[in-house]
């Protein structure tokens, strides 16, 4: 009788110690109601501003903190942050900062996770695009928003720091509804190219300003064995990113194509529009070199830099990469050139990259507000520019570095680019989104008839506008 | 005589006690989420706690299954899930057999090979994945300099859809047939000795004392295998996600499911979370698998009675 009384204390014990490893601990549980908690954050939030003057002094006091920091790969960017970090972990000796680092294909998902689970405090991510559009109907929100609606991220407003950035950044990639909820770090432009000097030299190639002048200058390097030009393949992205300039070219006014795509002013498939598919075509067959799905984005530049190849079209993000590889390498930047009139070839497309979030529920708030004002230091952020190749959004800042000479004469032309205004219908098909065209050609993917696949990208969309209400 | 040890009464009821945190466990780590997920399938959750919940009936199942061209991409991908079910499951069975047969002569070196044909199953996917997308560097990677001697170009993984898929199949075989194996050489452990001896007198010759002895008694484990390997092939995913990623053309249901609730799948740079959406697929996939997961199980347990009675 005793035994078995014993056992039911035992088992009793096991039932506890279940229910409390599966109970939710100190953090809020993640089915609590939705309404309600999605008010309370953005006045809560509204503490740290009347608090801000004092994070630095407060710091001296407070007990050792563990800063959790999450970026995305981005090998310039991750060197730079392991210095700033050393620097900033020896200026507050009570904060060791646990940095992680994740694909950039991830972030999405890392961020939901960490965020939910309360398991970061400062987020990087991109400047906030992709919003729902007035002519648009049926959109689900982006993450971004998303995550402000939910309350995981800190309202920045009235921050100091924030006003070391200028304005128009503040408003146009970190503010929702009336709040700022990130500092973002700098735009870059992804519809140039880079060239490797030395081998237009022994060629005598001029930098193309035009479609035909790019292909011609390719045909000379493909008789000479040289490969034209590379991607990071693997990655996926960096087929389609390096032809941004193609659709730039042909539509300079990116927020206006998704507009017209949408109220079916534009169609993939209009005549002029076609010309768009098969430049694609003739950049995916015959100015990628072979293999080039195979090469990782981190290995392309690279790749470039060691003269294998003529061009590299990428985003200006890869300049301090291609130097790091091999300084002494002679390269140059220049608007990828779309169409055969060279003044349609002046603008660079781009977007708001990197920028800084806070964790609303975050328990180290002064910390993390502290590595948000020591990084917005002019001095600290102009370091951290000229590390990465950032066009500054510190209006104090500027881009001092190669790339920086290199872009400063189409900064005025720069345009925000498609992807940051495209949000596809439901509904519509995987075709749909015809920015990404280049890299549904042979050998990437099955097509190898443009007119064909235009007609497809038109009907993936159509179908999904078709279905609106 | 009462064979029952716990007594009369309330005492009764203790074996039901002892197994209440087996089954505590098992609903809140399998069949709870389970019903959650189909709860979920009906709303528009994000999966962000804090953002408000609509119930919204069927209409992800509607858009899922019948909305635009978006269904025709989401059904081409439930095919898809079927075409890598039969190669997976089909080629993971015959290769795990072969090697179990040929480990099982006791040859010298035996535990070796066992060793290596084992190794894919204890790495991660990641791992995996880094292997073979080292394998198949296009630009001068191993299987490309075979490829070049041949006269052969390909992406491979970057490549056209078939062929990238067609990839996957072999890395999932490579990381998978390892369980297969092992779980034939179990049983082909438990063939008795004197059977094959019998067999042997009698004047059966090696294929012979395969169909008749070695075959039938194999049934318990081949009836595992094949469960597990159709299973396990209709929910993979992560190879796609490591060696692929998003790729238009290969998607399997998985990876859809995964990619819809992690704003993986769209061409915006902020996609959004749609993890009611995703719960639908994934009620989808569940169906898929109950329907052939049972059909199959129903005609390997008719396969055994008619072998054993």
């Amino acid at each position: 009788m005793k035994k078995v009384r014993l056992l039911m204390v035992v088992l009793l014990l096991i039932f506890g110690l279940l229910l409390v490893a599966c109970g939710g601990g100190d953090e809020p549980a993640a089915e609590e109601p939705a309404a309600e908690e999605a008010e309370a954050p953005a006045e809560e939030a509204e503490a740290p501003a009347e608090e801000a003057e004092a994070p630095a002094e407060e710091m001296e006091e407070m007990e050792d903190v563990t800063l959790r920091v999450l970026t995305w790969q981005n090998p310039p960017m991750v060197e730079f942050m392991e210095g700033f970090i050393e620097q900033f972990e020896s200026n507050h000796p009570n904060i060791t900062v646990d940095y992680s680092v994740v694909n950039a294909n991830d972030l999405a998902t890392i961020q939901q996770t960490r965020l939910t689970a309360n398991d970061v405090d400062v987020i990087a991510g991109f400047g906030f695009a992709n919003g729902a559009q007035p002519y648009m109907s049926e959109v689900e929100p982006p993450n971004w928003q998303q995550f402000i609606q939910a309350g995981l991220l800190m309202d920045l407003t009235g921050q100091p720091f924030v006003d070391n950035y200028d304005e128009a950044t503040i408003q146009d990639a970190g503010t929702f509804d009336g709040k700022v909820y990130q500092i973002n770090l700098g735009r870059v432009t992804y519809s140039g190219m880079f060239y490797n000097k030395d081998l237009f030299a022994e060629y005598g190639v001029e930098v193309p300003t035009t479609w035909d002048e790019l292909v011609a200058a390719c045909e000379t390097f493909s008789e000479n064995n040289v490969s034209c030009m590379t991607a990071g393949g693997a990655d996926g992205w960096p087929i389609f990113v390096g032809a941004y300039g193609l659709l730039g070219s042909l539509y300079p006014d990116q927020a206006a194509l998704v507009e017209g795509l949408w109220t079916g002013e534009i169609k993939w498939d209009d005549p002029e529009t076609v010309e768009l598919w098969e430049k694609y075509q003739i950049y995916a067959q015959e100015l990628l070199e072979p293999g080039t799905s195979g090469i990782s984005g981190d290995a392309a530049p690279g790749r470039f830099s060691a003269g294998d190849v003529a061009m590299y079209p990428i985003g200006n993000w890869s300049a301090e990469a291609i130097e790091s590889a091999e300084p002494d390498f002679e390269w140059g930047y220049a608007p990828f050139p779309g169409s055969d009139n060279a003044d349609d070839n002046q603008y660079l497309f781009g977007k708001y990259d990197m920028g800084w979030m806070v964790n609303a529920n975050t328990p180290n708030e002064d910390a993390a507000l502290l590595f948000l004002e020591e990084f917005s230091d002019p001095a600290n952020y102009q370091d951290f520019v000229n590390a990465v190749g950032f066009i500054p959004t510190q209006p104090g800042a500027t881009l001092e570095t190669q790339i920086g000479q290199e872009v400063a004469p189409y900064l005025e032309n720069f345009r925000v680019g498609f992807e940051q205004y495209w949000v596809a219908p439901k509904g519509a098909g995987q075709w749909a989104n015809g920015s990404q065209g280049a890299s549904w050609f042979q050998p990437f993917n099955e097509w190898d008839d443009a007119a064909a696949l235009a007609a497809q990208a038109q009907a993936d969309l159509q179908a999904g506008l078709d279905t609106l209400e | 005589m009462s064979n029952y040890l716990f007594g009369k009464g309330w005492k009764r009821w203790l074996p039901f006690l002892l197994l209440l945190p087996g089954l505590l466990a098992y609903f809140v780590i399998a069949l709870g989420p389970s019903l959650a997920t189909s709860v979920f399938s009906l709303t528009d959750a994000s999966g962000i706690p804090g953002i408000p919940v609509n119930w919204i009936g069927f209409e992800n199942y509607e858009e899922f299954l019948l909305r635009g061209m978006a269904s025709r991409d989401n059904l081409s991908a439930i095919w898809r899930t079927f075409v890598f079910m039969f190669f997976v499951a089909t080629l993971q069975f015959t290769l795990g057999l072969i090697v179990a047969l040929l480990l099982n002569q006791g040859l010298k070196g035996t535990p070796i090979f066992r060793t290596l044909f084992f190794m894919p199953v204890i790495l991660g996917v990641v791992i995996q994945g880094l292997i073979w997308s080292l394998f198949l560097y296009p630009l001068g990677g191993p299987v490309a300099t075979v490829f070049d001697f041949l006269g052969i170009q390909s992406e491979f993984l970057g490549g056209k859809p078939p062929e990238a898929f067609a990839w996957v199949i072999v890395v999932q075989i490579w990381a998978n047939m390892g369980i297969t194996m092992v779980i034939f050489l179990a049983g082909l452990q438990t063939v008795p000795e004197e059977l094959y001896e019998v067999a042997e007198i009698d004047g059966a010759n090696r294929w012979q004392r395969f169909r008749n002895v070695t075959w039938p008694l194999l049934t318990p484990v081949v009836n595992t295998n094949i469960l597990l390997n159709v299973i396990g092939a209709l929910q993979a995913w992560q190879l796609f996600l490591v060696l692929l990623g998003y790729k238009a053309g290969t998607q399997v249901l998985g990876y859809v499911i995964f990619a819809e609730g992690f704003a993986q799948g769209s061409g915006g740079t902020a996609a959004s979370f749609r993890q009611g959406y995703a719960a639908a697929a994934s009620m989808v996939l569940f169906v898929i698998v109950l329907i052939l997961g049972l059909t199959t199980q129903t005609f390997l347990n008719r396969r055994e009675e008619g072998l054993f009675g």
